[in-house]
């Protein structure tokens, strides 16, 4: 394999392990993506690819970790609204992270970027 | 149109969306029975009006199914409709039939229907969705017969393409499994057990198949993907639904006197339900990505996405929050069920139905799409309906955990009709999204009126 | 997908699997029934219960109420009715009896059904006959149902 064929491998492996890191490998998943940045060479597509996998996480990480401690804390864990303002939005919100990493999960495959970029 | 006999589809799809309408109007009155308690009572009481909506989403959906078969099969199979006429006047029959039993719900007392119909020589009625009179259901199965034949004979004796194939066995499931509905046994655990055989395997099984095989098609005609890459998709999305759909029905004999041992079967296996409406997201988005052409339809390669993502949300990720026994011990039957029996329904069956009429009709109609005022009025529908429906889901989502935790949880439990006072704001804002839907549902008629500027078709 | 898994791969994978799975559902669902008269209760299923249950049916009592949690979720659950009611059929029989045709103003209300007392009487011997059913973890969680 050329330099050029292991980054557009590496592009397509961090955009899995980012979406595995949002589903059934959390933490593990961000691991995994720590060292495929670390392989990436700068300027390439591989390197793209972990870092919008890496910002992408952190967001989630943000939106669904902190938000719902945030609701938790301000809304008191024994109240009934609490809970149905948690579960509703952590469903939701993760659901269309997941879907966000789908997505650029199949542009990798093609070894484009994003035609536009949110982070 | 390559083929004359496709044309009955038309037909098909024009009785579904009327259909369709219905559904929802008898949708946003029971919307507001659940506010206004005595609203249309006794005249249209609450089951009457869930009865309607229900087996009319189930027969427009069936028309939808048949439809879009009589389009798709002799294009696949490069022959003509083996006997176009007896596709007409099987739509004929199912249409009296179906417009008879619904008319009967709303002109009958039910117990008085049953004992019409006589109900004790074969008593299949009074059962969720499957409330139809015995002879309905006879019918039933005598349309999907000649239906089946219609079809099968086209394929077999056309071209064998991995579309038709996988559409055909779907088909034939459905109408297999729909036998179930006549077995009624006086054990009600047992009866329970079965009539899952119809409903579970319906839509967690052999209606994917349908499903996929249309969505495969859609796709195929609108990016120009190759086709070896499409069916290998194909085949390996709806061998993940069987192999997780078939005991995953355990997710369903959790709390019913069945034995325990399915409370770990159940979970596990229809935890993994969701993979195969997450590989129809993947799939859509990868070959939408990778296509050959931009097909001048924009509207159907939005429907074709929306039904990946939205069967996904309301299947895959709505269907996975309550699969689990630990969970569904205390939201099994509540609103939480509600929420995603709508979603579900929506994203999957009546999106991809929406998808198929999206690309087939403007062909039926002599166009290679419709114009662009009609695509843009038939996209705002698509984002009415679609939204809304999200926000129908929230709602009722919101009224479940509420219901769950004051009902359900807590430790001083409270008695179900104070909880629902309680929570009668969330159903207030599931009549509104409800209102939504039905202008959304509006405008889509409207979108096959509207006149515009034609569009233009590049072969790429 | 890669290229060294072939579409022959996947068909296979489809055909094997949903065979196979479906033997297993059809395993399982034996031995199932061969298990249930263990919690199905079917040593009180009189005469009369089997008439209660198609008077459910026939009346369509699964159109407001869940039974077991399935059914409709616009009225009360019914399985476990029988002891919030106090396990006396006589109350289940009032309830169902007294119901004023033209409902309760503004409130969700049931129909009157004009049963007779022997139709009744085979409705609460079927409820109190499925409170029987040995559900898994006892469900529902509480007498709310
Ligand atoms: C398009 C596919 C699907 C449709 C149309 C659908 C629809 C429905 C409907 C209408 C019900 C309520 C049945 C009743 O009235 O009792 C239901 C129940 C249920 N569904 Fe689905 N479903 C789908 C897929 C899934 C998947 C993939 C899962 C799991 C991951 C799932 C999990 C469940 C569970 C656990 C229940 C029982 C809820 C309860 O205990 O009350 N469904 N589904
Ligand atoms: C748009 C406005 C709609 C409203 C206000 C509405 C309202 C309702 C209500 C009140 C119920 C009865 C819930 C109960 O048993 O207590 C129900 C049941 C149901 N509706 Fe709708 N509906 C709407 C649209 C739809 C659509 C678009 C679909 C299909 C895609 C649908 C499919 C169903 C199904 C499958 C059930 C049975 C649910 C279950 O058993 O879990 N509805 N609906
Ligand atoms: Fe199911």
């Amino acid at each position: 394999m050329n330099a050029e064929e292991l980054e557009l491998k590496r592009a397509s492996l961090s955009a899995l392990a980012s979406l595995l890191n949002l589903t059934v490998l959390p933490v593990i998943g961000f691991i995994f993506l720590l060292f495929l940045y670390k392989q990436t060479q700068a300027q390439t597509i591989g390197r793209y690819y972990a870092v919008l996998g890496i910002k992408i996480n952190l967001a989630a990480a943000i939106a669904l970790i902190i938000v719902t401690g945030l609701m938790l804390l301000l809304g008191g864990f024994y109240s009934p609204w609490t809970w149905v303002f948690v579960i509703s939005y952590f469903v939701f919100v993760h659901a269309l992270f997941i879907l966000v990493a789908t997505w650029i999960l199949v542009r990798s495959w093609t070894g484009k970027k994003l035609t536009t970029t949110f982070l | 149109m390559k083929y004359e006999s496709q044309g009955v589809a038309k037909l098909y799809f024009i009785a579904a969306i009327a259909l369709f309408v219905g559904q929802i109007l008898f949708g946003v009155t029971m919307g507001l029975q659940y506010v206004i308690g005595d609203f249309l009572f006794p005249e249209i009481p609450f089951n009457v009006a869930r009865m309607v909506h229900t087996n009319l989403l189930i027969v427009w959906l069936l028309f939808g199914f048949m439809g879009s078969a009589y389009y798709l099969v002799p294009e696949e199979a490069e022959r003509e409709l083996f006997a176009p006429w007896l596709a007409k006047l099987m739509f004929w029959i199912f249409l009296v039939a179906g417009a008879l039993t619904i008319l009967s719900y709303l002109l009958v007392p039910y117990a008085r229907l049953a004992e019409l119909t006589m109900n004790d020589l074969l008593p299949t009625m009074g059962r969720e969705f499957l409330e139809q009179p015995t002879i309905t259901k006879i019918g039933i199965v005598i349309v999907a017969l000649a239906f089946i034949f219609n079809i099968g004979m086209t394929v077999l004796t056309g071209r064998k393409t991995v579309i038709n194939l996988v559409l055909l066995t779907g088909l034939v499931g459905l109408a297999v499994f729909f036998l179930f509905s006549f077995y009624n046994p006086d054990n009600l655990v047992m009866d329970k057990y079965f009539w899952w055989f119809v409903v579970h395997l319906w839509v967690e099984g052999v209606w994917e198949l349908i499903m996929a095989s249309l969505l495969a098609y859609v796709l195929i005609k609108v990016t120009g993907v190759d086709r070896e890459v499409i069916e290998k998709w194909l085949y390996i999305i709806i061998a993940m639904a069987l192999i997780s759909g078939l005991v995953g029905t355990g997710h369903h004999f959790f709390w019913i006197g069945a034995p325990d041992y399915w409370q770990w079967l159940g979970s596990v296996f229809s935890a993994l339900e969701p993979i195969p409406f997450f590989m129809m997201t993947l799939f859509a988005f990868n070959v939408v990505n990778k296509r050959r052409r931009d097909h001048p339809n924009k509207a159907a390669v939005l429907w074709a996405l929306g039904t990946a993502v939205m069967a996904f949300l309301g299947a895959g990720v709505w269907g996975f929050l309550h699969t689990l026994a630990p969970v569904n011990y205390y939201t099994h039957g509540t609103q939480i069920t509600a929420a995603h029996g709508h979603m579900a329904f929506y994203g999957a069956y009546v999106m991809v139905v929406l998808t198929m009429i999206s690309y087939s009709m403007p062909i039926m109609r002599g166009q290679k799409a419709g114009n662009i005022k009609a695509q843009v009025v038939e996209m705002w529908s698509f984002w009415l309906m679609t939204i809304s429906m999200v926000f129908i889901t929230l709602f009722l989502t919101g009224a479940g955990i509420a219901q769950v935790y004051l009902q359900r949880y807590s430790d001083d439990p409270l008695p179900f009709m104070v909880v629902q006072e309680k929570i009668a704001i969330f159903y207030w804002l599931r009549e509104a999204a409800g209102l939504v839907f039905l202008i959304g549902l509006i405008l889509y008629i409207y979108s096959f009126f509207a006149k515009g500027k034609e569009v233009e078709f590049v072969e790429g | 997908m890669r290229e060294t898994f072939t579409k022959g791969m996947a068909r296979n994978i489809y055909y094997g699997g949903a065979v196979f799975f479906f033997l297993v559902l059809i395993g399982l669902t034996v031995d199932t029934v061969n298990r249930l008269p263990e919690t199905d209760n079917s040593q009180n299923m009189t005469e009369l219960v089997i008439e209660g249950k198609r008077l459910w049916e026939e009346n369509n009592c699964i159109g407001c109420h869940t039974l077991l949690g399935e059914g409709a979720y616009f009225a009360p659950e019914l399985g476990n009715v029988y002891t919030r009611f106090g396990e006396d059929t006589e109350n289940i029989k009032a309830f169902i009896k007294y119901r004023p045709v033209e409902g309760i103003p503004n409130r969700r209300s049931m129909p009157q059904f004009n049963l007779t007392d022997e139709q009744l009487e085979a409705l609460a011997q079927f409820l109190k006959y499925v409170d029987g059913i040995k559900t898994a973890r006892n469900w529902p969680p509480n007498v709310q149902g």
